[in-house]
């Protein structure tokens, strides 16, 4: 018998010995790129700048695509710090209107000054900050918000959070620093702009894809034929840079005729909603644009939300709103036969079903690289790995939706589904983690080969 | 350039801006000496030595050198109240009186500067 208490501890030193090992594998030397993205992380979603308890990811949660539904909102609790406005009795006018921010996911903002905020307000949705790496630049500057004025100081990106708090984290109307909210600091501005910029795609995508789908593939000929959908030539390669046959000319803003849209939704509530005139003081009617890679997630669409659909979005191109306006006006002057955009139903539904592949390559690429990360995370590291597992669920459940939302790529939506499952499971898994993080990333890479030629 | 030339008439015509205007509208609660990436930069932090107010033109003492700026119709002026810890009110060129402390962001047009925006405190609140 006394043999089998040494062979047990001698099994528990080599099990002591083994765990010592995995844990104190050697620490790779901190990056100071990347912490200050994880600085900029925390200042996101934590940092409140001592204002109504609002922050950053109050209006740009992550686990929305950094970006404000109707169908997000009402999961929220009544106490969460979006509807300050309707708990806080200095912000009950003036700042917010509840009901535009509950069914349209409308927030306010006083873009053309604050010495009459009854009169002076514009309702606009909130747009996500994914790839804005590559979406914002201009030769004037980076263009920043849905009119491309969205930053005080130097209109950078980097200075787009300071805007933010005045409007959006005050304490009271009188938005007074150091009273009412604290200005972010140089440090913590850079943290903010390192964080944002390394969201999503980090370059834009070269069009033409293999695309394997029928539908999709004939949505992605239409929008690169400059005679036909003509959407590359303000959304180059899907993203938000333009080009019109000389080269990028960068992001840029268009009137398209958004605020002609007639039925903008929220108009029939008695809510006030004042015309957006865009650009400037006075507006130049002309609104930023846009990637479309990550559009189909994304909704509603345009400044306003007034559409719900990525099909009512590519729709819009053919009505009398976009067609009449100089955004329209321009494209049929360069038409052989006078025409804007004129697309038939099929030809809609082609160019969306287009746009939700693309999204769910994007959801595909993010989910890998998510879990790649996830798996590179050590025994103990478990809270860190959970972190990004459930990310990683989210934007796999994000391609489910984008696809089946169409009728899709049915057998892509069964690896996908499987991939989240394992996902799942792997979060609440203590040693099998690695391997369920390799199923998730092999159902992935099926589903991929549903969508596209894979090399 | 032809091509150039294209391509400027293209940009009328569609009404794209490749200009960035900036949201200014918040600028007026950033007290002087604190806008992002622009103060000490691209702004003038100083004293107001004088006002000509027929020609609207403001002369600011900054870093130890003197220089004029216009005041046209275009130029927003704000009167930073925050060292009183009150709000941010807007403020007209007679507001910009010898002795305040000021921050302007100007711009030169040929040989002339006309300022973009003026922060100005008050002597009293």
């Amino acid at each position: 018998m006394e043999w089998r208490g040494v062979a047990a501890a001698r099994l528990s030193l080599v099990l002591t010995g083994f765990l010592a090992l995995v844990a104190c594998r050697a620490t790779p030397q901190p990056d100071p790129a990347r912490q200050l993205i994880a600085r900029g992380d925390a200042l996101f979603f934590k940092e409140t700048f001592g204002g109504n308890g609002r922050t950053c990811g109050s209006c740009h949660p992550r686990e929305n695509n950094f970006a404000l539904d109707p169908t997000f909102i009402a999961t929220l609790p009544p106490d969460d710090p979006l509807f300050v406005a309707e708990f806080n009795a200095d912000l009950q006018r003036n700042f917010e209107n509840p009901r535009l921010m509950r069914e349209f996911g409308l927030i306010q903002e006083n873009l053309d000054g604050f010495d009459d905020l009854e009169n002076r307000f514009v309702m606009r949705g909130v747009p996500h900050v994914l790839a804005l790496r590559n979406s914002v630049a201009s030769p004037g500057g980076p263009l920043t918000g849905w009119s491309g004025d969205g930053a005080p100081g130097d209109r950078s990106l980097r200075s787009f959070a300071t805007g933010a708090v005045i409007q959006h984290f005050t304490r009271t109307l009188n938005r007074v620093p150091a009273v009412d909210f604290r200005l972010p600091t140089p440090a913590e501005l850079d943290a903010l702009e390192a964080f944002m910029l390394s969201l999503g795609r980090q370059e834009d995508l070269a069009l033409p894809l293999a695309l394997k789908g029928t539908v999709a593939r004939r949505g992605q000929a239409i929008f690169l034929d400059g005679s036909l959908g003509k959407c590359n030539l303000c959304h180059s390669n899907a993203g938000a840079n333009a080009a019109f046959g000389a080269g990028s000319t960068g992001n840029a803003n268009f009137n398209t005729g958004v605020e002609n849209l007639p039925d903008h939704p929220a108009r029939p509530t008695p809510e006030r909603m004042p015309p957006d005139d865009g650009l400037g003081t006075p507006g130049d009617g002309t609104f930023n644009t846009p990637p479309l890679v990550e559009a189909a997630d994304t909704g509603p669409f345009f400044h306003n939300n007034a559409v719900e659909t990525i099909e009512g979005a590519v729709a819009f191109y053919n009505g009398e709103a976009f067609n009449t306006s100089p955004a329209g006006r321009f494209l049929a002057s360069r038409d052989p036969r006078g025409v804007g955009i004129r697309l038939d139903a099929t030809q809609v539904v082609a160019v969306a079903a287009f746009l939700r592949v693309l999204n769910a390559l994007e959801n595909a690429r993010e989910s890998l690289v998510l879990l790649e990360g996830a798996a590179g995370k050590r025994f103990f590291e478990r809270e860190a790995a959970q972190r990004l597992l459930g990310q990683a669920a989210a934007e796999t459940a994000h391609g489910i939706r984008v696809l089946s939302g169409a009728g899709l790529h049915p057998r892509a939506v069964v690896h996908l589904e499987a991939a989240r499952q394992d996902i799942e499971k792997a979060r609440r898994s203590l040693f099998r983690r690695g391997q369920l993080i390799k199923r998730a990333v092999d159902a992935h890479q099926h589903a991929r080969a549903e969508l596209v030629e894979v090399p | 350039m032809m091509r150039r030339y294209a391509l400027g008439l293209l940009i009328g015509l569609l009404g794209c801006v490749f200009v960035a205007h900036g949201q200014e509208a918040t600028e007026r609660f950033i007290p002087i000496g604190q806008s992002p990436g622009l103060s000490g930069r691209y702004t003038s932090i100083g004293q107001i030595q004088s006002v000509d107010s027929r020609s609207r033109t403001l002369t600011v003492v900054a870093d130890g050198r003197t220089y004029s700026v216009g005041v046209t119709e275009r130029t927003r002026i704000w009167i930073d109240r925050s060292p009183f810890k009150l709000t941010a009110l807007t403020g007209t060129v007679e507001d910009l009186q010898p002795g305040r402390k000021v921050e302007v962001k100007y711009e030169d047009e040929g040989e002339r500067r006309f300022a973009d925006w003026i922060k100005v405190q008050p002597a009293v609140p």
